[in-house]
């Protein structure tokens, strides 16, 4: 039977999950059973005669999970990474805002230092800049589009 | 009586007020901002006008567009809510000089409790006791330590001329007055240009107390107890209870009749808030007039639950001229209500407002739960406006059967796509000094460190992201439904 690592990261801690073909996932010594229930987003998750119930969304490239009136914003690690990736060679909001400008197209060259998008939160603008030099391979968002932390809104090559 | 009613708000209070004329039998009208145009309150209603782009004070606060929105669609009252234009006098005028009933306060009254002054020189004139404090004639150092004695220590020294902390000191005694003084007087001398200082009385931790009183246009003024928010931050409210573990009946009803005699004073009709602050408690506890708001609360909920009546239709009832449906004899609280403002924020963060799109939302419901709330699934939440999602209203025979109530609700109140304080509600609820009823304006502050979530994942959610994870990325070629599928919810998403 097949079986997958996938290593799910909570802030700087990352926690290996094996996942086997009938839906059964394995955290550390604890195997779950995880069906989806009927209503889109909520998972059930039981070992032994004990039920979990969950809810899960994608949120940017993270994924939120609310268990027990609590909500866990997660991340998987890409396979072979050794160090944490939130998005390579993306760029990402820092809050919640809006977009104000965007400045560059894809195929444009730019440089170090070069802004390429204004973002407004809490009514102060803050320049989205290269962090080194490349090119642009895609643009993710427009003026006026609201975007969340961790959401890629431009990729650099 | 009222056939067609102009909601002049939005979110869960517009919803609110449709609702009371839809059992009413009258037309609601919404107005919206851009922001707005797909939200759960213009499909609520009747009619729908625009009144501007998203910044409220091109929209929601625009008295000309909100008044020819009642206008064009031929309204015949307004229902300002909470926030926005309900508390503005040139707003209510504009609404009787358009022949329309506004729904509230007559102006003058409102004009009269919205200046701080005037209001506390009214509340004194009624009887009703406000903080002590004075403007010293005698404004050398002498003349202000006088004053604080008069006042009684601790004191807060601060600039006659404004507000917003500015040059405010403490002083517990004689001697930290004495250095206080020259540093308010020149703070409040470069924030104000006028030095001259303001003496009142420093209450310590105190509670937030506030009454519900209710007016009709035949003289009758009752109130319907009180309602407890002591639970603030960034001062603004998060929990509210009633009744108050601190208040005893003698004080209870002292507290009411107080409230009536500040309502009766102000000429005011309608519906109306009266807050003290209230220092110690049991019969010996000391309260105080704070201020008075003229409009329904965003708290109504809990005062409802309680006394078992309908605020706003009794509202709808007494702005057309019929009496209040109840006398006070007639009014009981029964049991208790908590409710818990659902709000898109960080505790973590300073409770940094959080906007963004509803990616997951399920209220939960159930025996003593009601949710007011203005947002969906799918729902973005607009930085324009305020962060408050839902109000999560929990009522049970007693405080702890409500605060079990509430605090199980809010752990099945899943809200996934922007970042919100349910966690940090279901810890306060479930903090030792919350559960034994010891609440102060301060509390939120003082316990900061106990509130904040830090919890590991458990390994169950652990496990849900990483099937969550593997179907995102494994195609469902052979056209079966993955196990789960979080992503199919989503709408507009993929790139």
């Amino acid at each position: 039977m097949a079986e997958h690592l996938i290593a799910v990261r909570s802030g700087d801690a990352s926690r290996t999950v094996r996942l086997d073909d009938d839906g059964r996932a394995t955290v550390e010594e604890t195997t779950f059973t995880i069906v989806q229930a009927p209503a889109a987003g909520e998972m059930i998750a039981t070992h032994g005669e004990r039920v979990e119930r969950l809810f899960v969304s994608a949120v940017g490239d993270a994924i939120w999970v609310f268990h027990d009136g609590i909500t866990y914003e997660l991340s998987i690690d890409e396979p072979g990474a050794t160090v944490r990736r939130q998005h390579s060679g993306s760029l990402s909001a820092p809050m919640p805002a809006t977009v104000v400008s965007v400045h560059a197209r894809p195929g444009d060259a730019v440089t170090r230092g070069t802004t390429l998008i204004v973002l407004e939160a809490m009514k102060m603008e803050l320049p989205v800049r290269a962090p080194s030099d490349g090119v642009v391979a895609a643009v993710h968002c427009a003026p006026g589009d609201l975007v969340q932390p961790g959401t890629p809104l431009i990729e650099l090559q | 009586m009222i056939r067609r009613l102009l909601v002049a708000n939005r979110g869960e209070i517009a919803l609110r007020v449709i609702r009371a004329c839809r059992e009413l039998g009258i037309q609601a009208v919404a107005i919206y901002s851009d922001a707005d145009q797909r939200a759960a309150h213009v499909r609520a209603a009747d009619f729908a006008v625009r009144v501007g782009p998203p910044p409220a004070s091109e929209s929601y606060l625009n008295i000309g567009a909100v008044i020819e929105a009642a206008r064009s669609t031929q309204a015949d009252a307004v229902h300002p809510g909470y926030g926005f234009l309900s508390e503005n006098a040139a707003f209510a005028e504009a609404c009787e000089r358009a022949g329309l009933i506004f729904v509230g306060p007559p102006a003058d009254a409102m004009a009269k409790m919205g200046s701080k002054i005037a209001a506390r020189a009214l509340m004194q004139r009624a009887g009703v006791p406000v903080v002590p404090g004075q403007t010293p004639t005698d404004q050398s150092d002498a003349g202000v330590i006088a004053a604080a004695a008069a006042v009684g220590f601790p004191v807060l020294v601060k600039a006659s001329a404004g507000g917003g902390g500015k040059g405010m000191r403490v002083a517990a005694d004689l001697d930290s007055l004495r250095e206080a003084i020259p540093a308010a007087r020149r703070e409040a001398s470069a924030a104000f240009g006028d030095g001259t200082l303001y003496v009142e009385r420093r209450i310590e931790r105190p509670r937030h107390i506030e009454v519900q009183i209710m007016g009709d246009a035949h003289g009758n003024l009752v109130h319907l107890f009180e309602r407890e928010c002591s639970i603030q931050r960034r001062h603004q409210k998060a929990i509210e209870e009633s009744p108050s573990t601190a208040l005893t009946d003698r004080l209870r009803q002292q507290m009411g009749e107080a409230a009536v005699a500040a309502a009766r004073g102000a000429g005011y009709r309608n519906a109306g808030t009266i807050e003290f602050l209230l220092d110690g408690e049991g019969d010996s506890a000391r309260f105080y007039f704070l201020e008075m708001n003229t409009r329904l609360q965003v708290e109504h909920g809990v005062t409802e639950a309680v006394t078992g009546t309908d605020l706003v239709r009794a509202q709808l009832q007494v702005a057309v001229g019929e009496p209040l449906p109840w006398r006070q004899d007639q009014l009981t609280q029964r049991g208790h209500a908590v409710e818990c403002r659902v709000y898109a924020e960080d505790p973590a963060n300073g409770f940094l407002p959080q906007a963004g799109t509803l990616r997951l939302y399920r209220e939960p419901a159930g025996p003593g739960i009601r949710i007011d709330s203005g947002v969906e699934e799918g729902t973005d939440v607009p930085v324009q406006y305020d962060p408050m999602l839902a109000k999560l209203i929990a009522s049970g025979d007693t405080r702890t059967a409500a605060i079990a109530r509430a605090s199980a609700a809010l752990r099945r109140f899943p809200i996934l796509g922007v970042r919100t304080n349910v966690a940090w509600l279901i810890r306060t609820l479930n903090h030792p000094e919350f559960l034994a009823g010891r609440l102060h304006t301060a509390f939120v502050d003082e316990h900061a460190g106990d509130l904040i979530s830090s919890a590991q994942p458990t390994a169950a959610a652990m496990a849900a992201a990483a099937i969550a994870s593997r179907d995102r990325n494994t195609p469902q070629a052979n056209g079966t439904t993955p196990v789960s599928d979080p992503w199919s919810t989503l709408r507009g998403w993929g790139r």
